[in-house]
């Protein structure tokens, strides 16, 4: 889209570049101080995670350490020890990295699945939109949680891929449906119709005409889907249906507290990485909400 | 033969319903429609909404499929221009109605006017945008706002943007679907005189869809009359308006105000009978269903809807 | 809206056929079948491959699939062989549970999302709709598991309100009405953080509802006619907004299900959802099968219901 470096030489300092939506955009969230600090926290939280896990031992963090089980908080380890005697603070570092890692990815492949599935349906409408709407109806009646489980009990050997993968088979539905809709408008559009007749394939009206279009409404749907999608992983691995101990996620330290014993005494087991995931998910919900009242007009705050 | 000829042509919209979507009937948005074009003429379609004008023109460029009938361009046919040969393809386009919808508001000027030319054309940037500027130029804007974006812009500017995209191919004909209606009056005529001034200087065939028959008169040479997807009359500027022949047309043509206000009273009475005879005469001039009949010459140029026996 | 209803049901009926080949493709791709529980391992390995062609399991897969489907329609379901049991037995045991625990949820979530989603909409602005919107905010993020953690660990122990697990206190009599309070008692912590959360998404939808419904041409005229505002939000509003919500039940269920399975988990309580997660655990998966059919065709059954009371409601939802 952007065509900054054009070269008409003398002249050139005469053309006026107007300013593209994204820097709209931004100068309404730097506008919002809640969503600003939001930011600058995901920000920090993720220099922080990805930075220490790469000093961090993983191995030496989820060793079982028999003489040091259910440790206090102390000098030697900040937030205690759990049942296993491994370190809680490295465990939460690590399970953060995790947990955004699958967040992350989950939601970008739903994102790219929803967006290509939504503007197919969407733009060309008719018998093809139909066939395509029903097998969406069909994948969202499912009891998705519970197929989910089942398909992490019954693969044999799962990695940070084959989990994301999973949870994307299941997920993708919702965001193809809002972009479904929002491209059966667009495509009445007589841009669309314009550029048709100026010889634009399809597929490149799709991609390059009308996604353009959609991009505030995907931005925001993703950010959205994000903290979803962190919740719903670390919700996996607290039933145990996420991943082993020894690929500690936010989930997997909270679900020590189905221990009563631990829920009732050994608070600093549980609850950082409870904290940690409520405080992660209202800052990513605060930055899509905020670019949410950003990208349409009417909610914009000055 | 004609620059364009159009034969016959039919377009029709299934109507869908019933528990399993079938097809129930269909809306004949143009049924059996003929005509043809000079080179370097501009030919005036002239309905009210629903007449099938507009439907006529997205046919004939390849945005409505069309049901029967053939298109003829310069000889070869082209009645599915979407399987049509690329040459042919870029020596038609279109202006579109609403100026606020046709520009896509997340594109540049620049990337807007080349779009056409980034598809048949492989320029280089630098003479990309040198060709934009000289038909902003051309059309009357600034040749340095290619980097703005379409709401920088007022409707008459943004039709013209419009316009500087049809014609950056150097097309030779060009169908023009309402192209003022969505303007201020005063704006109007500019767009006009302006659509005008290009046609004289790169030669260009318009098809000139419009409800407005001022604008209409202004424009064409040649004017054909729809109603329900028919034709109701078809002739020359002359024969339209001095000699209309169907009462659809009359009453049409006795519609258009009159600009000198001592007449106000007369024009106001023979509108009145106009109105009369369209309410007595409208069985004589329409079949059962209320369509048109076919077309009979009573000139060389001029054709009207009557039914057989005269 | 006898067509509508009609052909919505017409869409059912490939998903139930299609859920029913994923759940028998999924039992299949589970380790064992359904001799392996039934049997004693010792048993001479000739006599197994006997017993499984007398069964049938090495029958082509569409007819093992169709004698399965078959057995779900007159009930029979398979055995559990870790409660050594008909699995439709078992799981009706179950449901009766789930069941009076979904039924709390959902009347807890309309009981608090209509006075909130009302006030935070007809005071828009207003101190308690910063408060209401505050909650929202945060239960919109809050994770259910973590809040009914939280729930569990502050009114269960800590204060030691409620009950900490099961459905009942034991040594009760079924019937009697200790025995139903005792029930009541042991559903209302977990229904009751159940209900916050789910709760959230119909309060923020009255609310929008109402603030968008209020500036719309018809209530300013029934405002211009003099009508007083309580008779406004009564008669003209609520109609409105609260229709719609009334039919949201149906879509619930698939969150209920999912909710149920964390719930149900973290407060002990002996449902469907605990059963499902135990029989994966104990690798018993004629139950597991069942319970993720059961579970599927009740979902279906509820978005269903739901379509058409919306379409009846509001006109403009019924697809074409």
């Amino acid at each position: 889209m952007e065509t900054n470096k054009i070269d008409i030489g003398k002249e050139g300092s005469e053309i006026v570049k107007s300013p593209s939506g994204w820097r709209i955009v931004g100068r309404e969230i730097m506008r919002d101080k809640v969503a600003l600090f939001s930011l600058i926290f995901l920000i920090a939280i993720m220099i922080i995670v990805y930075g220490t896990s790469l000093l961090l031992d993983v191995r030496e963090i989820v060793k079982v350490d028999l003489f040091s089980i259910h440790q206090p908080p102390s000098e030697e380890f900040l937030l205690g020890t759990d049942y296993g005697g491994r370190d809680v603070f490295g465990q939460l570092i690590i399970g953060t990295r995790n947990s955004l890692s699958i967040g992350i990815l989950v939601t970008l492949m739903t994102g790219a699945i929803g967006i290509i599935y939504g503007l197919v349906a969407g733009y060309f409408g008719g018998t093809v939109d139909n066939i395509m709407m029903r097998i969406l109806d069909f994948f969202q009646v499912l009891p998705f949680l519970m197929i989910v489980i089942v398909f992490v009990a019954i693969v044999p050997k799962y990695s940070i891929l084959t989990f994301s993968l999973i949870m994307t088979a299941f997920l993708w539905m919702g965001i193809a449906r809002l972009i479904r809709s929002k491209a059966l408008q667009e495509k009445e559009l007589d841009y669309v119709q314009a550029s048709k007749t100026l010889g634009t394939s399809n597929f490149k009206i799709m991609f390059t005409q009308v996604l353009p279009n959609l991009s505030s409404l995907i931005i925001v749907t993703m950010t959205l889907n994000l903290a979803a999608n962190i919740g719903l992983e670390s919700g996996l691995s607290f039933l145990g249906f996420g991943f082993p101990e020894s690929t500690p996620s936010l989930g997997t330290l909270v679900s020590y507290a189905r221990n009563p014993q631990t829920l009732e005494f050994r608070w600093w087991v549980w609850v950082p990485a409870s904290v940690l995931i409520l405080v992660l998910m209202l800052s990513i919900n605060n930055v899509g909400q905020a670019l949410k009242r950003a990208t349409d007009a009417r909610q914009r705050r000055g | 033969m004609s620059y364009l000829e159009v034969k016959d042509l039919k377009v029709h919209f299934p109507v869908k319903g019933g528990l399993f979507g079938r097809t129930l009937a269909h809306i004949k948005a143009v049924d059996g429609v003929n005509f043809s074009i000079e080179k370097g003429k501009t030919y005036g379609l002239v309905g009210e909404s629903g007449s099938g004008k507009t439907t006529t023109g997205r046919a004939i460029i390849g945005l409505n499929k069309i049901t029967s009938g053939q298109v003829f361009f310069e000889g070869q046919d082209i009645t599915n221009l979407n399987k049509a040969n690329k040459d042919i393809r870029r020596d038609i386009q279109m202006i579109f109605q609403d100026p606020y919808s046709s520009l896509n508001p997340k594109k540049r000027v620049i990337d807007i006017i080349s779009e056409p030319l980034r598809n048949y054309e492989k320029l280089t940037k630098g003479e990309e945008t040198k060709r934009v500027q000289e038909l902003l130029e051309l059309v009357g804007l600034n040749p340095e706002s290619i980097l703005k974006y379409p709401h920088e812009f007022s409707g008459g500017q943004r039709q013209r943007i419009g316009i500087a995209r049809a014609i950056a191919l150097k097309p030779k004909l060009i169908i023009a679907d309402e192209p003022v209606s969505a303007l201020d009056v005063s704006v109007q005529a500019q767009v006009l005189n302006f659509m005008k001034e290009i046609q004289k200087e790169l030669g260009l065939t318009y098809l000139f869809i419009s409800h407005d028959l001022g604008v209409i008169k202004h424009m064409c040479d040649q004017i054909g009359i729809m109603y329900k997807g028919r034709y109701v009359e078809s002739g020359t500027k002359e024969d339209i308006f001095n000699h209309p022949q169907h009462i659809y047309t009359k009453r049409l043509v006795a519609a258009i105000p009159d600009m000198n206000p001592r007449n106000r009273q007369q024009h106001l009475q023979f509108r009145q009978e106009v109105k009369n005879e369209y309410e007595q005469a409208y069985n004589q001039y329409f079949d059962d269903e209320g369509l048109a009949f076919q077309l009979q010459p009573v000139s060389d140029t001029h054709l009207v809807a009557l039914p057989e026996k005269g | 809206m006898w067509k509508f209803s009609i052909r919505r049901i017409m869409i059912m009926i490939p998903q139930v056929i299609l859920l029913s080949i994923i759940v028998f493709m999924l039992a299949k791709m589970m380790p064992g079948d359904a001799l392996t529980g039934l049997i004693d391992p010792n048993v001479d390995p000739n006599t197994i491959a006997e017993k499984r062609e007398e069964l049938g399991l090495n029958d082509p897969w569409y007819e093992q699939y169709t004698r399965w489907v078959a057995g779900v329609f007159t009930g029979d379901l398979g055995q559990s062989f870790h409660f050594k049991m008909p699995v439709s037995e078992l799981v009706w045991q179950r449901i009766v549970n789930s069941f009076w625990l979904s039924l709390l949820t959902l009347v807890l979530t309309y009981l608090i999302a209509i006075p909130l989603g009302i006030t935070s909409g007809r005071y828009n602005d207003s101190w308690a709709d910063r408060l209401i919107t505050g909650y929202t905010y945060i239960g919109f993020a809050a994770p259910l598991f973590i809040f009914a953690l939280v729930m569990l660990w502050i009114f269960g122990f800590h204060l030691g309100w409620f009950p900490t697990g099961g459905s009942v206190k034991p040594g009760l009599t079924p019937g009697t009405f200790e025995y139903v309070m005792s029930k009541l008692y042991h559903m209302l912590l977990p229904a009751l953080s159940m209900a916050l959360i789910t709760t959230v998404s119909t309060v923020q939808y009255l609310r929008s509802e109402i603030i968008d419904t209020k500036q719309k041409d018809f209530i300013l005229t029934a405002r211009a006619k003099g009508a007083s505002e309580s008779r406004v939000y009564n008669r003209h509003i609520l109609r409105n907004s609260l229709l719609p919500i009334a039919a949201f039940f149906g879509y619930e269920i698939t969150g209920l299900i999912g909710g149920s399975i964390f719930i149900e988990n973290i407060f002990g309580y002996p449902g469907m959802g605990q059963l499902f997660l135990n029989s994966i655990l104990l690798r018993d998966y004629s139950v597991v099968t069942s319970l993720v059919l059961l579970f599927g065709i009740l979902t279906i059954l509820g978005t269903l219901l739901s379509d058409i009371i919306l379409s009846l409601v509001d006109p403009r939802i019924r697809i074409k």
